[in-house]
Order: structure tokens, then C-alpha cells, then sequence
């Protein structure tokens, strides 16, 4: 079996486990599982059979990835092992997109008004950390706060001029 | 009107990138798994 039928079959059987979890956090839980995978891979600098066969099985057997999500293990299982995480998807989960993300929705808010939390948000929308009800909360809330009563203002304000 | 537009524009475009950059952050570092 070559490396990324490998991979395939370590997903689908992630899926076939995942299924008494909503569809919503299933797509999530294997898109994470992927990126995982892949950072792994490629901080191991190889996507051979043995590398492949290496990453997966630090990850843990997909059962124990559904147990921790359904938080009835309360031991670690390979999914969160730290050693088997690269770097940059461990701890805090901070990544350059997400450095660039919350710059532009805070200092960009300031140097580029409109502009700059908007562009935030697209940092947002393309970064896997964040899940799709945090982004969806974070972008409402600049568009209620921000954009929404900017338009309305601008709409009075032509409809007021004669 | 002018005035009020520019005021709530430097007030609420800053304060929404701001709250929004700190839910995100608080996610992220909640994020962390067992």
C-alpha cells in the first residue's frame, strides 16, 4: 500500500468511527486529522510508506481520536500527543496565519479602517486552528459592530441629503 | 452627521477588529487538548 492510500485509509476509517458525531465536526475533526498528518510529514521531510506508516501510528488508532472527542478518555491518546504534533500545531495552536489574522483585525482595524479587518477576516476563514463557528462568531462580530452600522449610517445619511 | 460617522467609524471598526482578535485568541489558547 503506498503512502497516501495509507493516509486514505487511516481518514476512513476516522470517518466510519466519527459517525455518532454531527456531520459538521466529523468534516472538521478529518480536515485537523489531515493537516496534522501533513505538517507531520512534512517536518519529517518524507512521505514514504515507513514515514507515513510512523506519523499514523503516533496519532493513535481513529477510535481513540472519537474517545477524546467525545472526551470519555481521559488519557491521551496519539492525536494529542505532543511528540507526534509538529511545532507549529502544538500548544497554543499559534501559526503565521494566525499572527497575521489578529494583526489585521486589531492594528489593521486602526491603520486600514474597513479594509484592514476585512482583510483579517480572510486570514481567518483560511486558517484550519480556528473551527467554523469561531470564525463565523469573530466575523459577526465585525460586521455587526463594524460594517453594519457604517452601511445604515451612509444609507441616512443619503437618504437625508436632498 | 459628518461628524458622528467619522467619530463611530475610528470607534467601532478598531473595537470590532479588537473584540473579534480576542475571541479568536481565547479560542486558540482554549484550544489546547488534554
Amino acid at each position: 500500500m503506498d503512502a497516501e492510500a495509507l493516509v486514505h485509509d487511516y481518514l476512513g476509517r476516522l470517518d466510519f468511527a466519527a459517525g455518532s458525531l454531527p456531520p459538521s465536526r466529523r468534516a472538521e475533526l478529518a480536515g485537523e486529522v489531515r493537516q496534522h498528518i501533513e505538517m507531520a510529514l512534512a517536518e519529517a521531510g518524507a512521505r514514504d510508506e515507513v514515514t507515513v506508516r510512523n506519523v499514523l501510528e503516533r496519532l493513535g488508532p481513529p477510535d481513540e481520536i472519537i474517545a477524546a472527542e467525545h472526551g470519555s478518555d481521559a488519557s491521551s491518546p496519539g492525536w494529542a500527543n505532543v511528540a507526534a504534533v509538529p511545532a507549529a500545531a502544538r500548544g497554543s495552536g499559534w501559526g503565521a496565519v494566525e499572527i497575521v489574522a489578529i494583526l489585521l483585525l486589531t492594528l489593521g482595524a486602526v491603520w486600514l479602517p474597513i479594509i484592514g479587518p476585512l482583510l483579517g477576516l480572510i486570514f481567518v476563514w483560511a486558517s484550519a486552528r480556528w473551527t467554523n463557528r469561531q470564525k463565523l462568531i469573530a466575523t459577526g462580530i465585525v460586521l455587526v459592530l463594524a460594517v453594519l452600522p457604517v452601511i445604515l449610517l451612509l444609507g441616512l445619511q443619503s437618504g437625508s441629503t436632498p | 452627521m459628518d461628524v458622528s460617522l467619522g467619530a463611530l467609524l475610528i470607534l467601532l471598526v478598531p473595537l470590532a477588529g479588537i473584540l473579534a482578535a480576542i475571541y479568536l485568541m481565547v479560542a486558540l489558547i482554549r484550544r489546547r487538548r488534554p
